[in-house]
């Protein structure tokens, strides 16, 4: 009996570390289409720079943030150590610079709603009404 | 800085410049090596490399600059603080790259300026160490190509397929490089022992096929280097003069010229992920230089393997270079003709001169090294690396009255490597 209350007092103390993550989806600004992963993973990688031939320009997370990992690892399939060093190299084989970065889902919101070819990605529950998700995982 | 430099240099900020200040978007970033190194050999290698240790063969110190105008125009400027590439005790500041760049569509990139060659895996990014695990690139085959930078433009189109990503790259482009000799009893025009810089004056151009995914990289190149002397013919051979039915020397002089040397280089290189976080990596490369500088006609290769544990990449690698046949022919030749001389007479001296002219290359590297990665953007590599030499190494520093042949010695490098 004891050892079933020592369980349970366990149980209610320790948080729960798997809990279910909100899932992402990828917005954009309403000058964009519909797109794919390929499209999604292609643009955060520099390897395209539009999406059906229109000027696209993601825009992510700084490193840390624990939205930006969790899309790092559920549309590029990479951590955070891959991706930085994916474009340590691709900078510095002159390829071109990371997609742009902004402090947070507020400030990202704002921007892909007043700047043609904005991509994003924020949490499902932010998303305003109205907004164009392009693609959701 | 010449007049090629200046004007590539500032003509991006001009194009900046140009811009409505909220257009244009400028990305700084810098990056660096604090490297030692020491051997068990008193000889320098690789110019800097001695048993009394040296930050000179590794470290760096560097800054790149990137604009982007809009969607298609962006410009990049990098400078990079190295020991000298023409003297031997003076560090040098230099632009590396100067190139504004066009990209019309996804596929097309033109980049117009000074820019680094897509020679082997790692040639462009050769002076950023956090961006690759070895502790130093193998120079059995990165020195093949007489120089990485050329003022021109590079073309280049890439196809997406299902994972990979192909491209095509051709370039073209000049470059004022120096090739670098070592006399072991004198020089050209000094009758002491020492190094001497011959001024290039360089047009290459060259194809790249490049194949990579998330994890795998191959490439092929082909490249055409025509190099002439600065003001100077280059001489084409080394020809045997016989005085006597019994007497005879090597004299250079007497060899036919060339205004222009025509260098076929090409490369062929892959770089595998397997399971376990195993990476194996090879590369090739090979030149041929008709001239009396037959050794730098060579191959190269290399092959490493690593793994990664955690932030841990331990890795191992052999690597290999070696001159024609004939050229190693030739500088034992001109060495044994010496040999039959008054160690010291002038004879003996310039017969000497002229077999370091030959640049033979014969020699072996293996490697065990590590790289622990701090953060995404810092390493720390570790590695000890052992060499031998067969006939004669180019890249020892030979003792006066000896060569650089058939010697043994052990390489210790670490190194700090950082981006910011």
């Amino acid at each position: 009996m004891r050892r079933n209350l020592l369980f349970l007092l366990l149980v209610l103390l320790v948080p729960f570390s798997g809990q279910a993550q909100e899932a992402l989806v990828i917005i954009a600004h309403g000058s964009l289409p519909k797109t794919d992963l390929a499209t999604v993973q292609r643009l955060y990688t520099g390897r395209i720079l539009s999406i059906a031939e229109q000027p696209a320009v993601p825009i992510n997370l700084p490193p840390g943030n624990p939205l930006r990992q969790q899309f790092l690892e559920a549309y590029l399939e990479q951590n955070e150590e891959q991706y930085t060093g994916y474009w340590l190299v691709r900078r510095y084989v002159g390829k071109g610079t990371p997609p742009r970065e902004m402090a947070s889902v507020e400030e990202i919101l704002r921007f892909v709603g007043s700047t043609p070819g904005a991509v994003a990605y924020v949490p499902q529950s932010k998303v305003p009404k109205g907004a164009n998700v392009v693609f959701k995982r | 800085m010449n007049h090629r430099s200046l004007l590539t240099g500032v003509l991006p900020f001009l194009v900046a410049f140009a811009q409505p200040v909220q257009a244009v978007d400028f990305n700084w970033s810098g990056f660096g090596t604090l490297g030692y190194v020491e051997s068990d050999e008193s000889r320098n290698y690789q110019r800097f490399i001695n048993d009394s240790g040296t930050i000179k063969r590794d470290s760096v110190l560097g800054g790149q600059m990137d604009v982007k105008f809009d969607q298609h125009w962006g410009a990049t400027v990098q400078a990079r603080l190295a020991p000298s590439d023409h003297y031997e005790s003076r560090w040098q500041a230099a632009l590396t790259w100067a190139f504004v760049s066009w990209r019309p569509s996804d596929d097309w990139l033109i980049r117009l300026g000074k820019i680094r060659l897509p020679l082997m895996l790692n040639t462009e990014n050769l002076d950023v160490g956090a961006t690759f695990d070895l502790a130093r690139l193998p120079q059995e085959v990165y020195s093949i190509s007489p120089m990485t930078d050329v003022w021109g433009v590079s073309v280049s189109k890439s196809w997406l397929a299902e994972t990979m990503e192909w491209n095509l790259e051709a370039y073209t482009g000049r470059a004022d490089p120096y090739w670098r000799y070592y006399g072991r009893e004198i020089r050209d025009g000094n009758p002491t022992p020492g190094s001497w810089f011959v001024p290039l004056d360089v047009a290459s151009s060259g194809l790249v096929l490049t194949a990579r995914d998330i994890g795998n990289t191959f490439r092929v190149g082909i490249h055409e280097v025509n190099a002439s002397r600065v003001g100077a013919q280059s001489q084409s051979e080394i020809p045997y003069r016989q005085v006597t039915p019994s007497f005879g020397f090597y004299d250079m002089l007497s060899g036919s010229k060339v205004d222009n040397l025509r260098i076929p280089v090409q490369t062929m290189a892959a770089s595998i992920s397997l399971p376990a976080e195993v990476k194996v990596t090879a590369e090739y490369a090979r030149m041929k230089v008709d001239s009396a500088s037959e050794g730098l006609t060579r191959w190269g290769a290399y092959l490493a393997v690593s793994k990664r544990i955690g932030a841990w990449t331990p890795y191992v690698y052999y690597a290999k270079t070696k001159s024609s046949g004939g050229a190693l022919d030739l500088y034992q030749d001109i060495d044994a003709s010496a040999e039959r001389n008054r160690r010291g007479s002038t004879l003996y001296n310039y017969q000497k001169m002229q077999a370091d002219i030959v640049s033979p290359y014969d020699q072996w590297t293996g490697a065990l090294g590590t790289s622990f990665r701090l953060t995404p953007r810092s390493i720390f590599k570790a590695e000890w690396a052992h060499t031998q030499t067969g006939v004669a190494s180019n890249f020892v520093d030979a003792p006066s009255g000896g060569n650089s042949g058939d010697m043994r010695f052990n390489i210790f490098s670490l190194s700090y490597n950082f981006t910011f």
